[in-house]
């Protein structure tokens, strides 16, 4: 457990104090999001992942609302279940889209004939600019009220001088 | 302005990719080994191994290798086994996430072989063995009597008869209530309609209607006089109509009693054989006898029967509805996930024809080698559109000649359903029968069987039938007592026990037939054999008279125990008729009467205030 916490402190502090702007780190946490909202082993988020690789966010930031919302989704397992069932079974206008889903290609192997990966999949998409706003007010704030005082101390310098940050400047947003 | 695209991510993320796959190809084994295992026990209900998988992508061939399905009756055997399974794989099919297999060739296949450890399941999932369990509970609910000899030479003691112990008497009371408040229920509202105050009001426009004089009455005095004698006609009729209401109700209560009375009757016959039970007065029908003696062995045959019937049913649904079932085994919750069939796709899972080259290890009455054949199996029939059919032929040199053979088909391609198995076996030899109820192994030797099954909708008929000209009978070790003492005095447990091991020993014609019917969730069963007809024959010409004496008595003191409120209860059910069909009637007819002379007078009145 201290592990967790202590990537979790690490994955915060480079999010936070990157050089990317605050746009680019609450897109990566909003992007980073649905990782921890749907369930990891699936096809959209091979392209979520890549969109945090490819588009110019903060891949620290994507980390970081990976984690954030591990937990988030694990306790809201049952609404998305319930939103799943809502639109997969319960609202007949959407039979033909869910059955041109299941039946075509490659989509198919989204799974998005499950409750919970369709009713993840959806609430995220619709959390994702509340997500975005609120996490680039909360960068906003905190670069200008706590930031300049924490650069000054052991643990921040240590963390900058070590061989992941190197690793991390590779995805640095430009 | 930062750029949008971070181009130099390029290659890290084609190498993380690429390692994807990699990871994706060599994982694929253990993924679809770990999927067959897990759907199999989720079938099943009883652990499914498998050795190992080689998918070949390249070649679209899947190498299914030591297939093990556990018994999920005996854990430490296997239903079945096979060496190697090799299927031809359809690829499209696969990026739409359905498993189209062309040809399958099962090598190796053997039923009942043993295991190595124990094949039950640690954890179950709410849906893991659904049918397995149901098909238990039926075979559970099944009841068997014992073959109970001890009652024989005792004195019939009714003493332990108590009136609680007899439904009878429940539902004689149960039913003297219900009656009661019927009957409480239709004088109230009797009461409430055709008062006699109506009536008599009525009677009295009558009688000032035929009396009227219209020069007294005056043009107004004439229409209010008709005014309210229309009135009156018409609460006349509403109460009418209340009343016919009210007799279609008694009607309806009448027949409920009726059926209650009905009910209290098979409740006696059911307090008989109670009561025959518990003096240990035995049974000498033969079909009960029947059942003694082999309810067991046939109930134990019937069903995994109806196992992979019901199996049939869940799996191979008919229609193109969405389907739901219990999603991915995962940290997660697992959700729903809804397949969504479509004509003119691939279903989610068909296997066009499998060749099986099957044998049969042991004694059973299936044993040898065979020539097996499995067209168009899949989990969405209405889409394939052609009935799934199984057959199997005899190709063992040592009864080469004999006709036996199986047909299987499963024809859920439209509602309603039909499926029909036909086995025929020929000459081959029959497996042992542990006849409990006497202490016995009957080696049925080579003999015949065939089994014929139909089922149509939720309608299932079946017959099971075993034949053998070649019986022996062992008695089992440690079970001498069951077979009696011949020196025993007549009558007694002893001396029945070894008159009905003597006349089953000395039979060397065994013929055993079953007979499943009715609807496919809860089967009747029924039994016939000429062994229970012998011991019936047996034991009724030795002590017939007296049984049959001994259970007029058993008769008598149920009788006498729930004979009063019986009457009691026959006595309401009659004055509930008589109440529904006779005064609830003569007030509907006096009233009906008062109504007609009243609208009749009306139009008199009419006739003369208005002449033409």
């Amino acid at each position: 457990m201290p592990v967790i916490w202590l990537k979790l402190v690490q994955q915060l502090v480079k999010a936070l104090n990157s050089d990317g702007t605050p746009g680019q780190v609450a897109a990566g946490i909003a992007l980073g999001a649905a990782l921890g909202l749907t369930p990891l082993a699936n096809l959209h988020n091979l392209l979520v992942l890549a969109a945090i690789m490819l588009l110019n966010v903060s891949v620290p930031g994507a980390m970081l609302g990976w984690v954030l919302f591990t937990p988030v989704g694990f306790a809201l397992d049952p609404l998305f279940d319930s939103v799943g069932r809502w639109l997969l079974l319960d609202l007949e206008a959407l039979r033909p889209l869910w059955e041109e889903v299941a039946n075509t290609p490659v989509i198919a192997l989204a799974n998005l004939n499950n409750t919970i990966v369709l009713g993840s999949l959806i609430v995220w998409l619709l959390m994702f600019a509340p997500i975005y706003l609120l996490a680039r007010y909360g960068v906003v704030q905190y670069r200008s009220r706590v930031y300049q005082r924490l650069r000054q101390t052991r643990a921040f310098q240590a963390i900058q001088a070590s061989k992941l940050y190197n690793l991390y400047r590779l995805f640095r947003p430009e | 302005m930062a750029r949008l695209i971070r181009w130099k991510a390029l290659v890290p993320l084609a190498l993380a990719l690429a390692a994807l796959a990699v990871f994706w190809m060599l994982y694929l084994d253990l993924a679809v080994e770990r999927a067959i295992e897990y759907a199999g026990s989720e079938i099943v209900g009883a652990r499914v191994d498998v050795a190992s998988v080689d998918v070949r992508l390249t070649d679209g061939t899947v190498v299914v290798r030591g297939l093990e399905v556990a018994d999920p009756d005996r854990p430490m055997r296997n239903l079945v086994e096979a060496r190697e399974i090799v299927a031809a794989v359809e690829l499209r099919p696969l990026l739409e996430k359905k498993l189209v297999l062309d040809t399958v060739a099962v090598r190796g296949i053997r039923f009942g072989t043993p295991r190595r450890e124990s094949g039950a399941l640690e954890r179950r999932s709410g849906t893991t063995g659904a049918v397995y369990q149901r098909v238990s509970s039926w075979a559970r609910s099944i009841e068997i009597p014992a073959l109970n000899l001890e009652g024989l030479g005792t004195v019939v003691n009714l003493q332990g008869l108590s009136p609680d112990s007899l439904k009878t008497l429940a539902r004689a009371r149960a039913l003297g209530l219900a009656v009661d408040s019927l009957a409480g229920t239709w004088r109230a509202q009797l009461a409430s309609l055709a008062p006699a105050a109506e009536l008599d009001s009525a009677r009295a426009l009558v009688t000032r209607l035929r009396e009227a004089n219209l020069r007294a009455l005056g043009i107004a005095g004439a229409r209010r006089l008709l005014e309210s004698s229309r009135a009156q006609a018409a609460a006349l009729e509403n109460t009418a109509e209340r009343l016919r209401a009210l007799e279609e109700e008694a009607a309806r209560g009448l027949e409920l009693a009726r059926t209650g009375l009905n009910e209290v009757g098979r409740a006696r016959e059911e307090d008989y054989a109670y009561a025959r039970r518990l003096v240990k007065l035995p049974q000498l029908d033969a079909p009960d006898l029947s059942t003694s003696l082999f309810g067991e062995m046939v109930l134990e045959r019937v069903r995994p029967i109806l196992y992979w019937v019901h199996l049939a049913e869940r799996y191979l649904p008919p229609g193109l509805d969405p389907r739901t079932r219990v999603g991915p085994k995962r940290l997660r919750a697992a959700g729903l996930t809804v397949e969504f069939p479509r004509k003119e796709t691939h279903p989610p899972f068909l296997l066009r024809l499998a060749e099986i080259d099957l044998e049969i290890g042991g004694r059973s009455a299936v044993a040898g080698r065979y020539d097996g054949r499995l067209e168009g199996l899949t989990s969405a029939p209405s889409i394939y559109g052609r009935p799934t059919v199984v057959s199997a032929s005899w190709t063992s040199s040592a009864t080469r000649g004999l006709e036996s053979g199986l047909r299987v088909i499963v024809d859920h391609v439209s509602v309603p359903v039909e499926d029909s198995v036909q086995l025929r076996l020929r000459g081959v030899v029959l497996p042992a029968v542990t006849v409990t109820a006497v202490g016995a192994q009957m080696g049925l030797g080579a003999g015949n069987f065939s089994l014929d099954l139909f089922r149509r909708g939720d309608q299932v008929e079946g017959r099971l039938l075993w034949e053998s000209r070649n019986v022996s009978w062992e008695p089992m070790a440690g079970s001498l007592a069951r077979q009696g003492d011949p020196a025993a005095p007549v009558g007694s447990g002893a001396w029945a026990r070894a008159l009905v091991w003597r006349t089953v020993s000395s039979l060397r014609n065994v013929e055993i037939e079953a007979r499943i019917w009715g609807s496919l969730s809860a089967p009747r069963l029924g039994l016939r054999s000429n062994v229970g007809q012998e011991v019936s024959r047996a034991l009724r010409q030795a002590i017939g008279a007296e049984i049959a004496r001994a259970e007029q008595r058993v008769r008598a003191e149920v009788d006498r125990m729930v004979a009063a409120q019986v009457r009691e209860a026959e006595a309401k059910v009659a004055e509930l008729r008589s109440l529904a069909e006779g005064e609830v009637a003569r007030r509907r007819a006096e009233l009906e009467g008062v109504r007609q002379e009243l609208e009749a007078e009306i139009r008199n009145f009419a006739r003369r205030v208005l002449p033409d």
